[in-house]
C-alpha cells in the first residue's frame, strides 16, 4: 500500500529523506488545494461577472455580483476548506491514537452530541446566540463540548495513559446512546423540527457571510495547535505504547493532547458545517495510499487533500441540481462510501 | 554500579504512589523485592518460566513501569527522576513482538529511533540518517529499508527493531525474549548479532528469556526469577546448574561444557519428580 | 411547539413528496365477508388524522359526525374538545378501532393503517395534498361521502368567491417577484426552504399577485443556496411561519437576519414580511383568508 504506488515514487514514499518528501508533499498538496480553493469561487448556479464583481466603484450593496462573490461563494468555499481540513487533519490523528484505521472524528460520540445539541436548539427553539454564532451551531458546539468531555472522563484515569480500548467503546457506545436521545425527542417533536435536524445532519456549508467562520475559527485553530506538534510522537504510538514511551514519547500527556485537540478541531467543523462524513475517513486513507504512511507527512497532506476535497464536493453540491441543492453530506458520502469500499477490497 | 534495581516491587492493577500494597487472591505481586546489578558493558540475561515477571521488570527498568516500592537507578540515579526523553535517549528496548498499526517502511521504523534526540517538530537531519544507515547495516537490513515492514519475516522484523533500538544509540538495551519466534538459523544469527553489538559498541544488554541455551552463550552474568522474586544472581557459569533448572523450572536437566560451542548447554531430561 | 405542528402535515408532504400531483381518492372497497356498509353517503362517526380535512369536514358542516382528531389538530376550536388518536407517525389503531368510526380519513402515506381499518371493515378515505383545484375537489368528496354534497358545495363555492376576489383585487397592480419561505435555520439563512412552482402556496402567491422567482421549479420544496438568492434577486420575502411561535422581538431579530443578503431589492425596499398564523401553512378551507393575507403583504395599496 506504500511504496508500489506511483505516486509514492513522486513523493519519494518512506525512503526520500522526510525534509524532501515534506516539501514535495506541502507543495503538491498545496497546490491542490489552493487550485481547488481558487477555481471553487468562479463556479456557481449563477455566472457573474468578475470584473463587475472587483469594481469598487458600485457600492457593495448595490452589486450583486460582488455580493455573491464575497458573500455566498467565498465564505463557502473557506468554510468548505476549513471543515474539510478539519475533519481530515482529526482522521489522522485519530486513527492514529486509537491504532484503528477506521476511526473518524466522529469515534468519539462528538457527532451524535453536537447532533443531540442541533436538534434541541430546532425543537425547543432556542434564542440564544453567542457573538458569531447563531443558535443551532452554539448548540452543537456545546453538545459536542458535553460529548468529548464524557469519553474523556470515562477513559482516563489521572496519571495512566488512556485506554484506547475504553476510548472506543465509550465513543461508539456514546454515539448510539445519544442517537436514542436524538429519536426520542425527535419522536416527541414534531416533522417539521424533525426533518429540520435531519437536513442539519446532512452538512451544509452555505454560511452567507465569514461570521461563522470566525466564530469557530479559533476553536479550530487551538485544536489544531495541540495537534501541530504530535505527528512523530503519532508514529511511535501507531507501532505501540510502550514502544513509544520507550522511545522518549510521554505517551499520556500525547494521548491526551490528540484528544482535546481533535474534540475542539471536530467541535468547531461540526459547528460550522454540520457533521460532513466520510471526510475524515477517507482522505487520510487516500493519502497514505499515495505517499506513504509517515504523520509528519500525512497530517498536513490529509488536511490540505480535506480542504480540496469538500471544496469540490460542495461545488458539487451547489451546481449539480441548481437552483437546488444537493446537501453536501451526501455528495461526500456518495463520492466517499464507494472509494472507500473500493479501498477496503483492494486491500483484502 | 551501572544499572541496579533495589527492593522493588510491583503489582498491575494497583494505583501508583501507593507504599503499601494489599497482597491477597489475585493480586499477587508481579515482582516482589527484587534486586540485582549490571555492570557496565555487561550482557545478562534474566531467566525464569513464562509469567514469572521477566517482561515487567524490563518495563520497569525501561521506566515504562514504575514500581510501587523500591527504585530502579540507572548511574545512581532514579529512572523515576530522568525525563522520558534523556531516558530514551540512553536506554532502549526490543520488545518481543512489534505490530505497527500502518504500514511503515524499514527505513521509517528504524529512523523513528531517533525521537529522543530530535526537537519538537524537528525533522532527520543528515546525521540522523547516516545512524539510521548504521544501524541498517550492522543488522544487516541494509537491503530491506524500502520494504514495508510488515511484508518481512520474522527475524527480519526483528533485526530491523534491533536496528530501530540502535538508532537511539543507546547505552543499555533491553530485549524481551529476542528469539522467541525465531528459527534455529535465525536465533543464531540474533544472538551472534547481540554478541557483536555487546563486544564491538560496548552497549550495556539486558536479555530477558525462557531459552537457557541462548543465555547460557550470550551473557556474563543472570539473575533468575521465579514467581516474581529473584531465586539466584551471579556469574553464568556459578549460576546455571542442574540444580537451578530444577529450582526454576521444575525439570531435570543434563547441564554440561559444550566443548564445540565454547559455553554451558541445558538439555532437559523430564519433569523434576 | 404545539402550534407549530399544525404544520406538520404540510411540510411532509412539501418535502417528502416531490411530484406536485394529488391524488385524491376515495376509500378502498371493503373486503368481502364482513357486514354490509351503510352507504358512503350516510358516515356518522368520522375520525381525521389530517388537521385540513378536518377543518374542511367543519367547513362543509359534517362537524358534529367527528368523533376524533389528530393529536395536532386545533382548529376549529370545537376539536379542543374531542379525543385525540395520534397523527401521521403514530397513529393510534386500537384507540381508532374502539370509537367505533365508519370512515376514517388518512393521509396518502399511511398505507398500514389503512390495510388495518380495511380488514376491520372501516372505510379510509386517502388524500394528499396538493394544489387549490385539488383541495376543492377534496371538499367536493368528502361532502359526498359524508352527506353534505350541498354543504361541501357552499363551502367551495365561498372559497372560490374568496379567492376570486383577492384576484379582482391585486388584477392591475405590478406583480413583485417573490420569496416564498416556510422554514429555516433560526437566526440564519442556510438551510431555508422555500416554495417551489407547485403546490398550494405557489398557488396561493399566484393568486395574491406574486410572481414566485422559483416557479420553473415544478416542485412544492425548494432548498436554494444562497448565492442563488442573491442570483434572483426578490423583491419581496414572504415568511410564513405558524402561529405564535415567535415573540416580537424574536421576530424583528429574524428579520434583521435577512441584512446581510444586501442587495436583495427585498431587503433595500423593506419588504421582508414575517406572517405568522397557521391558517398560512394548512391546505383547508382557510386557504382564502391566508391568501388575503399574503395579498395585503404584497400589495398594502390595494386594500386602503
Amino acid at each position: 500500500m506504500t511504496v508500489s504506488q506511483p505516486a509514492a515514487a513522486a513523493i519519494g514514499g518512506g525512503i526520500r529523506p522526510i525534509r524532501a518528501r515534506l516539501t514535495a508533499t506541502l507543495l503538491v498538496f498545496g497546490g491542490v488545494a489552493a487550485g481547488a480553493c481558487l477555481v471553487a469561487p468562479l463556479v456557481g448556479s449563477t455566472s457573474i461577472s468578475l470584473s463587475r464583481a472587483f469594481d469598487r466603484s458600485v457600492p457593495f450593496a448595490d452589486n450583486v455580483d460582488a455580493q455573491i462573490f464575497f458573500l455566498a461563494r467565498l465564505p463557502r468555499v473557506l468554510a468548505g476548506a476549513l471543515a474539510g481540513a478539519a475533519l481530515a487533519s482529526v482522521g489522522v490523528v485519530l486513527q492514529a491514537l486509537l491504532r484503528n484505521p477506521l476511526a473518524s472524528p466522529y469515534t468519539l460520540g462528538v457527532s451524535a452530541g453536537s447532533a443531540l445539541g442541533a436538534m434541541l436548539a430546532i425543537s425547543f427553539g432556542a434564542s440564544v446566540a453567542f457573538g458569531p454564532l447563531s443558535p443551532v451551531p452554539l448548540a452543537s458546539l456545546a453538545g459536542a463540548c458535553a460529548a468529548a468531555a464524557l469519553v474523556y472522563a470515562l477513559a482516563t484515569k489521572p496519571g495512566r495513559p488512556m485506554s484506547t480500548s475504553v476510548l472506543l467503546l465509550a465513543g461508539v457506545t456514546l454515539n448510539s446512546f445519544f442517537s436514542a436521545l436524538i429519536l426520542f425527542v425527535q419522536y416527541m417533536a414534531d416533522f417539521t423540527e424533525t426533518y429540520r435536524t435531519i437536513r442539519w445532519l446532512m452538512g451544509d456549508l452555505d454560511v452567507g457571510g465569514v461570521t461563522p467562520l470566525l466564530g469557530v475559527l479559533p476553536l479550530i485553530a487551538a485544536g489544531w495547535a495541540m495537534l501541530a506538534p504530535l505527528p512523530s510522537s503519532l508514529n511511535l504510538l501507531s507501532v505501540g505504547t510502550d514502544a513509544a514511551a520507550t522511545r522518549g514519547v510521554d505517551v499520556a500527556r500525547t494521548q491526551r493532547m490528540a484528544f482535546i485537540g481533535a474534540a475542539l478541531t471536530t467541535a468547531g467543523a461540526v459547528a460550522l458545517a454540520g457533521p460532513i462524513g466520510f471526510v475524515g475517513i477517507v482522505v487520510p486513507h487516500l493519502v497514505r495510499l499515495m505517499i506513504g504512511v509517515d504523520h509528519r507527512v500525512v497530517l498536513p497532506a490529509s488536511a490540505l487533500l480535506g480542504a480540496a476535497f469538500l471544496v469540490g464536493c460542495d461545488l458539487i453540491s451547489r451546481t449539480i441540481l441548481a437552483p437546488v441543492e444537493v446537501p453536501v453530506g451526501i455528495v461526500t458520502a456518495m463520492l466517499g462510501g464507494p472509494f472507500f469500499l473500493w479501498l477496503l477490497v483492494r486491500k483484502a | 554500579m551501572f544499572l541496579t534495581a533495589e527492593h522493588i516491587s510491583f503489582q498491575y492493577g494497583a494505583p501508583p504512589g501507593r507504599s503499601r500494597v494489599r497482597t491477597g487472591e489475585g493480586r499477587a505481586f508481579a515482582l516482589d523485592d527484587v534486586s540485582f546489578t549490571v555492570e557496565r558493558g555487561s550482557l545478562t540475561g534474566l531467566l525464569g518460566p513464562n509469567g514469572c515477571g521477566k517482561t515487567t521488570l524490563l518495563k520497569l527498568i525501561a521506566g515504562v513501569l514504575r514500581p510501587h516500592q523500591g527504585t530502579v537507578a540507572l548511574e545512581g540515579r532514579s529512572v523515576a527522576d530522568i525525563p522520558r526523553r534523556q531516558l530514551a535517549q540512553r536506554v532502549a528496548v526490543v520488545p518481543q513482538e512489534t505490530h505497527p498499526a500502518f504500514d511503515y517502511t524499514v527505513l521509517e521504523m528504524v529512523l523513528m529511533g531517533r525521537h529522543p534526540h530530535l526537537g519538537l517538530l524537528q525533522l532527520e537531519g543528515p546525521d540522523d540518517l547516516r545512524i539510521g544507515g548504521e544501524a541498517l547495516a550492522a543488522t544487516g537490513t541494509t537491503h530491506l529499508a524500502a520494504r514495508p515492514y510488515m511484508t518481512l519475516s520474522g527475524g527480519e522484523k526483528q533485526r530491523v527493531v534491533i536496528a530501530g533500538a540502535l538508532t537511539q544509540q543507546p547505552g543499555v538495551l533491553l530485549l524481551d525474549e529476542p528469539t522467541a519466534s525465531l528459527d534455529l538459523a535465525f536465533q543464531l544469527e540474533i544472538a551472534a548479532l547481540l554478541s557483536r553489538l555487546n563486544r564491538d559498541r560496548g552497549v550495556t544488554m539486558v536479555l530477558a528469556t525462557h531459552d537457557l541455551n541462548l543465555a547460557a552463550a550470550l551473557c556474563d552474568a543472570l539473575v533468575l526469577i521465579r514467581d516474581g522474586r529473584v531465586l539466584a544472581r551471579g556469574a553464568t557459569r556459578d549460576v546455571l546448574t542442574s540444580d537451578m533448572v530444577r529450582r526454576l523450572y521444575g525439570v531435570e536437566a543434563d547441564v554440561r561444557f559444550h566443548e564445540p560451542s565454547g559455553h554451558v548447554t541445558v538439555v532437559p531430561v523430564r519433569r523434576a519428580p | 411547539m404545539a402550534a407549530r405542528q399544525k404544520s406538520l402535515i404540510l411540510v411532509c408532504a412539501l418535502v417528502l413528496t416531490a411530484c406536485g400531483t394529488s391524488v385524491v381518492t376515495l376509500a378502498r372497497a371493503n373486503p368481502a365477508g364482513f357486514a354490509p356498509q351503510t352507504s358512503p353517503s350516510q358516515a356518522k362517526r368520522i375520525v381525521s388524522l389530517v388537521p385540513a380535512l378536518t377543518e374542511m369536514l367543519f367547513a362543509i358542516g359534517a362537524g358534529p359526525q367527528v368523533i376524533a382528531v389528530s393529536s395536532y389538530d386545533e382548529f376549529p376550536p370545537e376539536v379542543a374538545a374531542l379525543p385525540r388518536v395520534g397523527a401521521l407517525l403514530d397513529p393510534d389503531v386500537e384507540r381508532i378501532l374502539a370509537l367505533r368510526p365508519d370512515l376514517v380519513l388518512t393521509y396518502g402515506s399511511q398505507g398500514p393503517i389503512e390495510d388495518q381499518l380495511g380488514r376491520a371493515g372501516i372505510r379510509t378515505f386517502s388524500y394528499r395534498h396538493g394544489g387549490l383545484q385539488a383541495l376543492l375537489s377534496t371538499m367536493a368528496a368528502l361532502g359526498t361521502a359524508t352527506g353534505h354534497a350541498a354543504g361541501a358545495g357552499r363551502a367551495a363555492r365561498a372559497l372560490q368567491a374568496q379567492l376570486d376576489a383577492v384576484r379582482d383585487r391585486v388584477r392591475e397592480r405590478p406583480r413583485p417577484k417573490v420569496l416564498l419561505v416556510f422554514g429555516r435555520q433560526p437566526q440564519s439563512l442556510q438551510q431555508i426552504y422555500v416554495s417551489g412552482g407547485a403546490g398550494f402556496l405557489h398557488e396561493m402567491l399566484e393568486v395574491a399577485g406574486g410572481d414566485n422567482i422559483f416557479a420553473d421549479v415544478r416542485r412544492e420544496s425548494v432548498q436554494p443556496s444562497q448565492e442563488t438568492l442573491l442570483a434572483r434577486a426578490p423583491d419581496v420575502v414572504l415568511e410564513l411561519r405558524a402561529a405564535g411561535s415567535l415573540s416580537a422581538a424574536d421576530l424583528a431579530r429574524e428579520r434583521a437576519v435577512w441584512s446581510t443578503l444586501a442587495s436583495l431589492p427585498a431587503v433595500r425596499n423593506g419588504r421582508i414580511h414575517l406572517l405568522q398564523g397557521d391558517h398560512l401553512v394548512v391546505p383547508g378551507p382557510r386557504v382564502g383568508i391566508a391568501t388575503e393575507a399574503l395579498a395585503r403583504a404584497l400589495h398594502p395599496e390595494a386594500f386602503k
